[in-house]
């Protein structure tokens, strides 16, 4: 077992290192965080929008007029549906200080380069009309969104790559000495930025002679959609906790090097919901970002919550008592590094087979839960990860008290598996103390 | 002394930063302490004179490290079991000691 636990240092560390450190994913990671903040801020909105309480529509109708609903959803379109352009930014931004050029003209680019990728028209039935019309002279906003969080993704990197190699080969216009230095840099930024929207537009020129007609479909069907079908399947989600698990259980935090991978795909998933609530449809994924965040890793990953409160008050030893009492602080809000360390899971053969079955078992629960119908599915809204239980299943799920019933299950599944190994471990600990006082 | 940490989302540092405090306190050392995210270290390495990495983000230690180098500053990934325990004496011991050297 020792062996086992060397072997996945080995093994594990340099491949998680490269993946972590690897420029782009990185780049990606720290962007979308830029989304982060105003999808939270609309979230709020959005609950208050939609809590399931009988006659709480008319209630609100009654005191603000019909159009309450409309008006109190402005503020949920200008976060979440400007999340592409907000992340083209971002990831941008990220890349370009990567390269050590100039971040702020590299982000301008990339949303620059983003719209151009966008087609100016959007389909419109009016009142009355059975047939949509063409409207023109606009920025379609589903494509701003989560629906164009790939192009506008794609589009930051390749503007970014082909701003900063021109830069670095220095195929710049140099102003004569005198200039002053901020307007010679704006110059720098000229030549570079030309040529990417150059390509973009050509990119965009080409493709509206195919039967794709935009980016935007290209993308969406060769790569959003497998893509978000893949990850979105519950073996697409047991695989990701599994990896989660198995990175942790070296000590490695599993959550940041899947979710660089992961994240865009569970955002976009997150934010279909969101689109399909607001609209009144059916939510369409079970697979979102709050369904690992809020659902799993209760407690923190590894869904270590119900372990921390077995420390807590039924340990007999008393490295687990004290564990227990440093670790709930920090537990209920799914922070859970004091048990990871020190309890320790990490490379600890007994401790990390609970750990890495209750998150997979947690997986399988809700999945089945929420595709059944028993529990809701999360509502589009970005609870932050460190939600306590059974408040963030409430929030998640758009204020649904089926969503806490969901978590209460989760923690009696994950109690059930960690107690007999708490027991065994305790056990141990126990010994160990009682003969070090002999 | 300026004792810069951090890790992913920079919240499990920042149990140990008010454990270390205490410490720093109880020694009477004069430190400032703080934790931020992985990918904010950047604006904050001027500030620092030593850089604590949390185990769990090792992986990027090779690459701290060569920013703190660029800085002249120390950096080092904290003793996992230290980590854990949220043993803010040690830990402060240990940028104390990479400081020194």
């Amino acid at each position: 077992m020792a062996k086992f636990t060397q072997v996945l240092e080995e093994k594990f560390m340099p491949i998680a290192g490269k993946v972590a450190g690897q420029k782009h994913l990185q780049a990606l990671r720290d962007g979308i965080i830029l989304t982060m903040p105003l999808i939270i801020i609309g979230s709020i909105f959005l609950i208050i929008g939609f809590l399931p309480f009988k006659g709480y529509p008319e209630f609100m109708a009654g005191i603000f007029g019909d159009a309450w609903l409309t008006k109190l959803l402005y503020p949920v379109t200008a976060t979440f549906d400007i999340m592409a352009l907000i992340a083209g930014f971002g990831i941008a931004y990220r890349l370009a200080e990567h390269y050590k050029v100039d971040a702020l003209n590299a982000g301008a680019i990339s949303v620059s380069a983003f719209i151009l990728a966008t087609p100016y028209f959007t389909m419109f039935t009016p009142e009355g009309a059975s047939e949509a019309i063409q409207v023109g002279g606009v920025l379609p906003i589903a494509l701003l969104g989560s629906k164009g969080l790939f192009v506008a993704m794609i589009l930051a990197m390749l503007s970014t790559e082909l701003y900063r190699f021109i830069i670095q080969k220095n195929i710049v216009i140099k102003m004569p000495d005198g200039v002053p230095p901020s307007v010679s840099k704006s110059f720098i930024a000229l030549f570079p930025a030309f040529i990417v929207i150059l390509a973009v537009w050509l990119i965009r020129l080409l493709i509206e002679n195919t039967s794709f007609e935009t980016l935007h479909n290209v993308v969406g069907q060769l790569l959003q959609e497998p893509l978000g079908a893949l990850g979105g399947s519950l073996i697409g989600a047991l695989i990701a906790v599994f990896f989660v698990q198995l990175l942790w259980s070296t000590g490695l935090h599993g959550a940041s090097i899947v979710g660089g991978v992961m994240g865009p795909i569970w955002l976009a998933a997150t934010d279909a919901n969101r689109v399909a609530l607001t609209a009144g449809n059916e939510l369409p994924n079970v697979v979102t970002q709050q369904f690992f965040d809020i659902f799993i890793y209760m407690g923190g990953s590894g869904a270590t919550f119900t372990f921390a409160l077995m420390m807590m008050f039924m340990a007999k030893s008393q490295h687990s008592k004290t564990l227990g009492r440093l670790a709930i602080g920090p537990g209920i809000f799914n922070i859970n590094e004091p048990i990871t360390f020190g309890a320790p899971i990490v490379a600890n053969p007994l401790l990390i087979v609970p750990f890495i079955l209750a998150p997979l078992a947690l997986t399988i629960t809700t999945y089945i839960g929420m595709s059944t119908g028993f529990a809701p599915k999360t509502a589009g809204v970005a609870v932050p990860w460190t939600t306590p239980p059974i408040i963030g299943g409430y929030l998640a799920t758009g204020g649904n008290f089926r969503g806490a019933l969901m978590q209460l299950i989760n923690l009696a599944v994950s109690f059930a598996i960690y107690y007999p190994f708490f027991r065994m471990w305790d056990k141990q600990n126990y010994q160990v103390e009682q003969g070090a006082e002999k | 002394m300026n004792i810069l940490l951090c890790c992913a989302a920079g919240m499990s540092t920042s149990l140990l930063v008010a454990k270390m405090e205490t410490a720093a306190k109880a020694e009477g050392i004069e430190a400032k302490i703080w934790a931020v995210s992985a990918n904010e270290v950047n604006n904050h390495l001027d500030a620092a004179d030593v850089l604590l990495v949390g185990p769990q983000v090792r992986y990027l230690l090779p690459q701290l490290k060569k920013k703190g180098l660029e800085k002249g500053i120390p950096v080092d990934a904290i003793n996992p079991v230290h980590y854990g325990m949220c043993n803010g004496a040690e830990v402060l011991k240990f940028a104390r000691n990479l400081i020194g050297s």
